[in-house]
């Protein structure tokens, strides 16, 4: 008889370090036991032993294969839990799972990427990815939002994207500070000006439900082609491999042909921004 | 073709205990039960019509163990499989689900996996049908044409057998000598009882006003916005048992020993008529009403499974009318979704 592979399984995984990022967002560093790599957008299941699982994408780049990082919001039980990680501590990870970003069709076209909030984290591991391959993309542009500047995540480094020629880069806050000198507003009041190459112009766009729903819109608007506007699906992707039936979106599971689709692929379906 | 005497399919199934867990459906009160036989093989029922419990839970369980810690092993890989005895024709198509989601992706699930492989299922065709039998709606036949690996029709004090497999044409070989060839004469008297069951489900369907599900296409797109499921939810009490006794639903919840000691992890029948079945981890719910889960449900069985399998998830079991505490009628819904009428 064929051997099946156990694919509820997590492999063991130690935390190697964990950076308060945000008051409510935390990364995790570790590394797996068994060999793992993943591509930008695929993501993971995190298991804490004796709470359970949740998935996340990771933030860190593709290139590093043994050790890898996830940017977790305190939202519920598991990251509750996550939160409370210290260096040295067993956990669990499962995957890769889904389908991620085909960062090879984005080569030799211009690419406009769309941040919101917690929607950073598997962006970042995408901006990398882009990083590695730099040179090879007509145009980049990162465009971020939140809600206040103590939510901005990855501060330092966002501060040396840009300083990058490559890249193109603005963030917003919804609401300022004193110390806040950038743009105040939703984050698709920074995507005017944009001019792009259609219709081969990407866009990628990562962020909160109604984030997503509103960039959408607004990329339309700007000329981009439904097929040319990924997006990542929020949904709860539990098994992570199409079997537990949680994460459905119309005729697809966000788990396993997911969790980023094109906007022309769900733009049908019912309950897409919920 | 084969025929067994009564008294050598007790035997026979007592071989089978050697090599298989053994169930077969007793008769309580009004409803059938699979029981494991280990030691009273006589006591059985064989036809009637299908059991109360779905077959699919010999194949993915109510509740077991996925993962043993961080070991790679399947759990319980070691036991014994399973022979089921009288499973019928309605609970056959719903492999057709099962095989779909647990079989045919690029991640196959080793549990079902192991279970198709090694569980032997004696199927036997219905000898009546009962008022909640509609499964010629759905294009099933209330007598097992495919599917099985050994399929029974009670002639007398006997069985006519047909096999459907090579393991079922293995086992009949194993203990041949406890079968005999068939008298010719029995097949029209098998034909005789196929055709008065059906003649039963066809009289329960008349009665109920069935649509066939060849007039099924777009029942859910054209009434998605309709009142039909506001006020098809309006009794339903949330309990879940429309989908954990249905033989089509393969949903499963996921979850993780309290024991920060021992990492295990198990999973569970899950429901998608429970509230916080789709709620993702911030707190929003796509379907936060109990009416669109109960959407949902139709749309999973009849817009999503023929769109991405070719069928539609419903096997005409009736077993959703029957345990419904709230008397909500897929038969019903399903001609009110047909004529898209808006009044009960």
């Amino acid at each position: 008889m064929k051997k099946h592979k156990n694919i509820y399984r997590p492999i063991e995984a130690e935390v190697l370090d964990v950076i308060t990022e945000t008051p409510t967002i935390k990364t995790i560093r570790f590394k797996p036991k068994e060999k793992m790599t993943f591509e930008t957008g695929e993501f993971m299941e995190i298991t804490i032993p004796g709470v359970g699982e949740a998935p996340f994408t990771p933030s860190s780049n593709p290139e590093s294969t043994d050790i890898m990082e996830v940017s977790v919001m305190k939202v519920g039980k598991v990251t509750d839990k996550i939160h409370e990680l210290k260096k040295g501590d067993t956990i669990g990870v499962r995957g890769p799972l889904g389908t991620g970003y085909p960062v090879d069709d984005f080569e030799g076209k211009e690419v406009l990427v769309v941040g919101g909030g917690c929607g950073f984290a598997p962006l970042r591991s995408l901006m990398y990815e882009f990083f590695n391959r730099s040179g090879k993309f007509k145009k980049l542009y990162f465009r971020g939002g939140c809600k206040t500047p103590q939510e901005l995540v990855y501060q330092d480094e966002t501060a040396k994207w840009a300083e990058r020629d490559d890249l193109n880069f603005k963030v917003t806050v919804d609401v300022a500070d004193e110390k806040w000198k950038g743009n105040v507003g939703v984050v698709t009041t920074i995507l005017d000006g944009i001019e792009m190459d259609h219709p081969t112009a990407i866009a990628v766009v990562c962020g909160p439900p109604i984030m997503m729903k509103f960039a959408t819109m607004k990329l339309l608007e700007m000329g981009f082609k439904e097929n040319n506007i990924y997006l990542s699906m929020e949904k709860n992707m539990s098994c992570g491999v199409g079997k537990c039936g949680h994460c459905r979106i119309g005729t697809y599971y966000a788990c396993k042909d997911g969790p980023v689709f094109t906007y022309d692929k769900i733009k049908n379906f019912h309950e897409i921004w919920a | 073709m084969a025929y067994i005497t009564s008294k050598n399919f007790e035997r026979f199934l007592e071989a089978l205990n050697k090599d298989y867990q053994v169930f077969a459906p007793v008769k309580k009160g009004e409803q059938r039960f699979y029981k494991r036989l280990d030691a009273d093989f006589g006591d059985i029922l064989v036809g009637e019509v299908r059991a109360f419990e779905p077959v699919k839970a010999f194949f993915t369980r109510a509740r077991e163990e996925v993962a043993d810690g961080f070991k790679p092993d399947i759990p319980h890989a070691a036991d014994k499989p399973f022979a089921i005895v009288g499973v019928k024709s309605c609970d056959l198509k719903g492999f057709k689900i099962q095989d779909h989601v647990f079989k045919n992706h690029d991640y196959a699930d080793p549990f079902y996996i192991k279970n198709r492989e090694e569980n032997l299922i004696i199927s036997a065709d219905c000898t009546c049908a009962i008022e909640t039998c509609f499964c010629l709606a759905l294009g099933v036949d209330p007598y097992p044409t495919e599917g099985f690996d050994i399929n029974l029709s009670e002639i007398d004090e006997g069985y006519l057998l047909e096999t459907g497999s090579k393991k079922g044409k293995a086992v009949i070989e194993k203990y041949s000598s406890l079968f005999q060839e068939t008298n010719e004469r029995f097949i029209p008297r098998r034909d005789k009882v196929r055709k008065k069951v059906v003649q039963e489900v066809e009289k329960n369907i008349k009665e109920n006003e069935v649509p066939d599900e060849k007039i099924f296409d777009g029942i859910i797109e054209k009434n998605f916005e309709s009142r039909i499921w506001e006020e098809e939810a309006e009794t339903c009490v949330e309990c879940g048992a429309c989908t954990v006794i249905c033989p089509t639903c393969h949903c499963f919840f996921l979850y993780d020993q309290k024991d920060e000691k021992k990492m295990a992890r198990f999973r569970t029948w899950d429901s998608c008529m429970i509230k916080d079945y789709a709620r993702v981890a911030g707190g929003e719910n796509p379907r936060a009403k109990l009416w669109m889960r109960l959407r949902n449900r139709f749309d999973k069985k009849f817009d999503f499974f023929p769109k991405v399998a070719d069928v539609y998830a419903c096997t005409g079991c009736g077993r959703c009318i029957s345990a419904c505490p709230a008397k909500i009628d897929i038969r019903k819904v399903l001609k009110r979704l047909v004529k898209g009428d808006e009044k009960a």
